[in-house]
């Protein structure tokens, strides 16, 4: 199974890297929503500090009396520019909502996509994709609600036990296991996704079933796959940091560089995620019933039949709200 | 009646004089007394932890001093002040929180209390019954802080009275700088406690949210008997320690001219030791912590052995035998950042790292400087808070820069530096027009009003002064201040006479606005240019060096505190030029006329001005100055950028 997840990670990896132009569409969307957000900071600061002397403390080193000061002083005052980058967040936001379906279908069917298929794709799945994220904010606010009790659990013992760092292990502790609980609900809610794109599924409630379903018998596989991406998100993002706080005060250019770097990390580990999961999907996908399709409002994709290689495979069930079979030993191979 | 005085305050003599044989409680060059000692309380006492209660007895012997004959007294009960109908209270609740603490629902753990069981005056008899609680400040019925009691005949001038009090001080869960938390107990304003006689008349406040306290200057002999197993500091000199026999242990602690009294415990406590060589011999310094912060304990000692050797050497000597620093454990924030005589509080954080300052040094520093103002200069904090907070403030900027660097007094990490003068501008500026620093504390329009402008303003104007007498004279202007005023209650007038007299100025100009006035100091520049001298000439070649310009600055006065400002403008051909303008007129134009533009003009270029309420419109350049825009807007993408591809994970 180790070996098998590294294939897909790898596999992952070779998706998004042939499907490169995903990326970057993705990347410049981002980048360009994000300075249209920080254009109104930009020209604030331009008219505050642009013929200034007081930039210098922030120039030669980093003031932080002077950087408070932007946002205290009413005729700078940053703090209003803050508005228009959470907009612009929130528009990258509805944005990757919306091209979800695209590039599961990218990944799905491995090729290249005209714009109009592409975006053909992003609309036919995208009222399902915002009906799932509806879904998601469920096992999300439970989860939420837990972090609350674990804060209670760390404040009472805090409250208790002489050792001062008792509280705050049992806050991390927990948070870490939260994390990892929000990391199941994503994998759980990106099958879906792909269940969805693979099976064209329009019926969201019965496909989060059946992705429950999926998620959980094969949880220590898939589960493993998110973590090792997800690890290296965070280590990207703390080695970027870490090369930030040893550069000199001074080299702007560089550091525009490093932290755009470690955004093109973010994105590219997401997407990667993503396309493992897309892998692993096709490549069991002989193992999952196929729904019946609704002709009438079905989007363009072509369905891929696996070919399996091993006459051991058990029979799918054709009884709807069968639970799919346990996968064989040897998984079918992926045309 | 003189008789007998006379043979109380000789076996007074005597049994401070056994005790000092003993253990004495200043410094091996100083011998007391060295106030004028109104009181002395003896207080022994029973500390029972299983319901955080304290049960005693005190006798406090009371010198009339005032020439007056005196028939009430009034005094103190600190502790009444935990429940909700308490004037502190509803003033916390009025403003929401106060330090660490919301007061936003009533916790019965925060309920404290302090009940006189008996109160026997010598010579008169029980006069328990004619305790009578009084509300000077507010008239608030159900406030309990203060009460008085009237004596049939009065007690003559020069003449001593001996109260024999009974109470039991139950203590809350830690607030407002006492209370217990978990084995921890910080004892703080636990006894009843008389009040001062000042400028003819009682001063006796209530106890208010946003104030500290008032007392006379005396002698302390108080037992302690507790579980054995704790670990006990207190004001003072410990004189002995007995074994009781029955898992007790009664502990005795001896103080000389202080004005309060506070102790702690805790089984917990791990016991450091330092001495400090000042310039009236050696100093013992005792920190009471925790294993879960030895990270810490090396960097208390040291800003303690620091933050003493500038005081002694800038302003005058700590004259006592020992400072006691109690690190409060966690969980327990409301205790620390206090200041007792002789006793102090400090505060940190088992994950404190070095680039910080604030914990424990700044902490530890500021109130070891109340050892000085509050301690020693014994201004009434009810009424005159900035006196103490204040003036300890701008002593912590002095002290901190010194030990830290002027920029890295609080913060040095990853980059990232502020200094402790930033962070007292901060401060001032979080409320800075509200109240004036001569308004009585306890008047203040809010706890965040009474914080900006006791704290922040108090140093922020006395660094702004630097810039008009120097740093010099104002440090011999503390130091003049501390010599003189030492064990006695000077007032605000007392402070500004004597920077006046020391400075040789009448500042009286200065202090009319920043310690009686709100105004608000905010200067700009409003305009700077260079014009070639013939710029009519059509297609005029300008050359660097050769052209002539013509060069105006214009800098504005926007508030209407009035203040000199130095205004350095700096040419394109290396010179500068300095102009001093006093601010009087809305605005002021200095023209020049040189073969050289103005390349930047700048209004205080050391930031010395803190009062100054916007740094932004200080300065102008001619050319654009595109590195500090660069980076906020590099920092501000990538947050925007970051924060995006966050949300985006949800979908």
């Amino acid at each position: 199974m180790a070996d098998e997840s590294k294939g897909i990670i790898s596999a992952g990896a070779g998706l998004v890297w042939r499907h490169q132009r995903v990326f970057w569409w993705v990347f410049a969307v981002n980048l360009i929503l994000a300075a249209l957000g920080t254009a109104p900071a930009h020209h604030q600061l331009e008219e505050v500090l642009g013929q200034s002397l007081a930039g210098r403390p922030l120039t030669n080193g980093f003031d932080f009396g002077m950087f408070i000061e932007l946002f205290r002083v009413p005729e700078s005052n940053l703090y209003r520019s803050h508005h228009d980058s959470f907009h612009a967040d929130i528009l990258f936001f509805l944005f990757m909502l919306f091209v979800s379906g695209g590039i599961l279908t990218v990944y799905h069917e491995d090729r290249k996509l005209k714009a109009g298929e592409f975006f053909g794709a992003c609309g036919a799945y995208f009222w399902r994709f915002v009906r799932l994220l509806v879904l998601s904010l469920i096992p999300f606010a439970i989860l939420g609600g837990l972090y609350s009790a674990v804060d209670k659990l760390s404040t009472y013992v805090d409250d208790r036990v002489t050792p001062a760092s008792a509280g705050f292990w049992i806050l991390a502790g927990g948070c870490f296991i939260l994390l990892l609980g929000c990391l199941w609900v994503r994998l759980w809610f990106d099958i879906a996704q792909v269940r969805a794109v693979a099976q064209n599924e329009y019926r969201m409630l019965r496909n989060l079933w059946r992705a429950f379903g999926i998620t959980c018998r094969n949880l220590g596989q898939l589960f493993w796959i998110y973590f090792v991406i997800s690890l290296l998100a965070w280590a990207s993002l703390v080695i970027g940091l870490v090369i930030w706080a040893h550069l000199p005060p001074t080299v702007t250019p560089f550091v525009f560089v490093l932290l755009e770097l470690i955004i093109v990390a973010q994105l590219a580990t997401r997407l990667w995620q993503r396309a493992s999961a897309v892998t692993w999907y096709g490549r069991h996908a002989a193992m999952f019933p196929t729904d019946a399709v609704d002709h009438a409002t079905a989007a363009p994709v072509e369905l891929v039949e696996p070919q399996s290689s091993s006459s051991e495979t058990e029979p799918l069930a054709e009884s709807e709200g069968a639970l799919e079979p346990e996968f064989p030993e040897e998984p079918p191979q992926q045309p | 009646m003189q008789a007998r005085s006379l043979v109380l305050a000789g076996v007074g003599l005597l049994l401070s004089a056994e005790v000092v044989q003993g253990q004495s409680p200043f410094a091996p060059k100083v011998t007391g007394p060295l106030s004028q000692r109104v009181v002395a309380y003896q207080i022994d006492a029973t500390y029972h932890p299983e319901n955080h209660v304290v049960e005693a007895t005190e006798t406090l012997t009371y010198h009339n001093l005032t020439g007056q004959p005196l028939d009430r007294f009034p005094f103190h009960l600190y502790l009444n002040a935990f429940n909700p109908k308490s004037t502190w209270v509803r003033e916390a609740h009025r403003d929401g929180s106060f330090r660490s603490s919301t007061f936003k629902e009533w916790d019965e753990k925060r309920s404290g209390s302090n009940d006189v069981t008996k109160f026997e005056v010598v010579g008169i008899g029980d006069l328990t019954k004619q305790i009578k609680f009084v509300s000077p400040d507010d008239g608030n019925a159900d406030d309990r802080t203060v009460f008085e009691v009237q004596l049939p005949r009065p007690v003559a001038p020069g003449q001593d009275v001996q109260f024999k009090i009974s109470f039991k001080a139950k203590f809350p869960e830690v607030i407002a700088r006492t209370g217990y938390k978990r084995t921890f107990l910080l004892a703080g304003q636990w006894f009843p406690k008389v009040g001062v006689w000042w400028n003819g008349a009682w001063n006796c406040h209530q106890f208010h949210a946003m104030t500290e306290f008032f007392a006379d200057f005396g002698t302390y002999d108080v037992k302690i008997t507790l579980p054995k197993n704790y670990v006990i500091g207190a004001t003072g000199v410990q004189t002995s320690d007995a074994d009781n026999g029955n898992g007790t242990k009664t502990v005795a602690f001896h103080a000389e001219d202080v004005h309060d009294f506070a102790w702690t415990a805790d089984p917990n406590y791990k016991a450091v030791e330092s001495n400090f060589d000042g310039s009236v011999g050696p100093v013992k310094i005792r920190l009471l912590t925790y294993d879960s912060t030895k990270s810490s304990w090396q960097r208390y000692i040291d800003v303690m052995q620091g933050t003493m050797k500038r005081f002694d050497e800038w302003y005058g000597p700590y004259p006592y035998a020992q400072i006691t620093v109690v690190d409060p454990p966690h969980g327990a924030l409301e205790a620390g950042g206090m200041e007792y005589p002789t006793f102090i509080t400090g505060d940190t954080v088992w994950w404190a790292f070095q680039g910080e300052k604030l914990f424990p040094e700044g902490v530890t520093e500021h109130e070891f400087g109340h050892q000085y103002w509050y301690g020693m200069v014994a201004t009434n904090e009810f009424e005159n808070g900035w006196l103490d907070e204040g003036i300890n403030s701008y002593t912590e900027v002095k002290v901190t820069d010194d030990l830290y660097g002027r920029n890295t007094s609080v913060l040095n990490w990853m980059g990232a530096q502020m200094g402790d003068s930033e962070l007292q501008r901060l401060q001032y500026l979080g409320r800075p027009d509200a109240d004036s620093l001569a308004r009585p504390s306890y008047t203040t329009m809010s706890g965040g009003s009474y914080g900006s402008v006791t704290y922040g303003k108090t140093a922020s104007m006395l660094l702004s002064l630097e810039a008009i007498v120097g740093e010099k004279t104002l440090r011999q202007a503390i130091h003049v201040w501390f010599m003189k005023y030492r064990f006695q209650h000077p007032t605000t007038e007392d402070f500004l006479r004597t920077v006046n007299e020391v400075a040789e100025q009448d500042l009286n100009w200065y202090w009319q606005q920043a310690v009686y006035g709100t105004q608000m100091l905010d200067y700009e520049v409003l305009r700077s240019d260079s014009t070639p001298v013939n710029w009519y000439v059509k297609d005029l070649d300008e050359k660097k060096g050769e052209t002539e310009y013509n060069s105006m600055v214009l800098l504005h006065r926007r508030d209407d505190f009035v203040f000199p400002v130095v205004a350095e403008i700096k040419f394109d051909n290396g010179e500068t030029v300095r102009e001093t303008w006093d601010g009087r007129d809305r605005w002021m134009r200095y023209t020049y006329r040189k073969k050289a533009k103005i390349e930047s003009v700048q209004i205080d270029p050391g930031y010395r001005v803190t009062l100054d309420r916007n740094y932004l419109n200080n300065s102008h350049t001619d050319e654009r100055q595109g590195g500090a825009v660069m980076k906020i807007t590099t920092y501000w993408l990538f947050l925007t950028q970051f924060v995006g591809q966050m949300l985006s994970w949800l979908t």
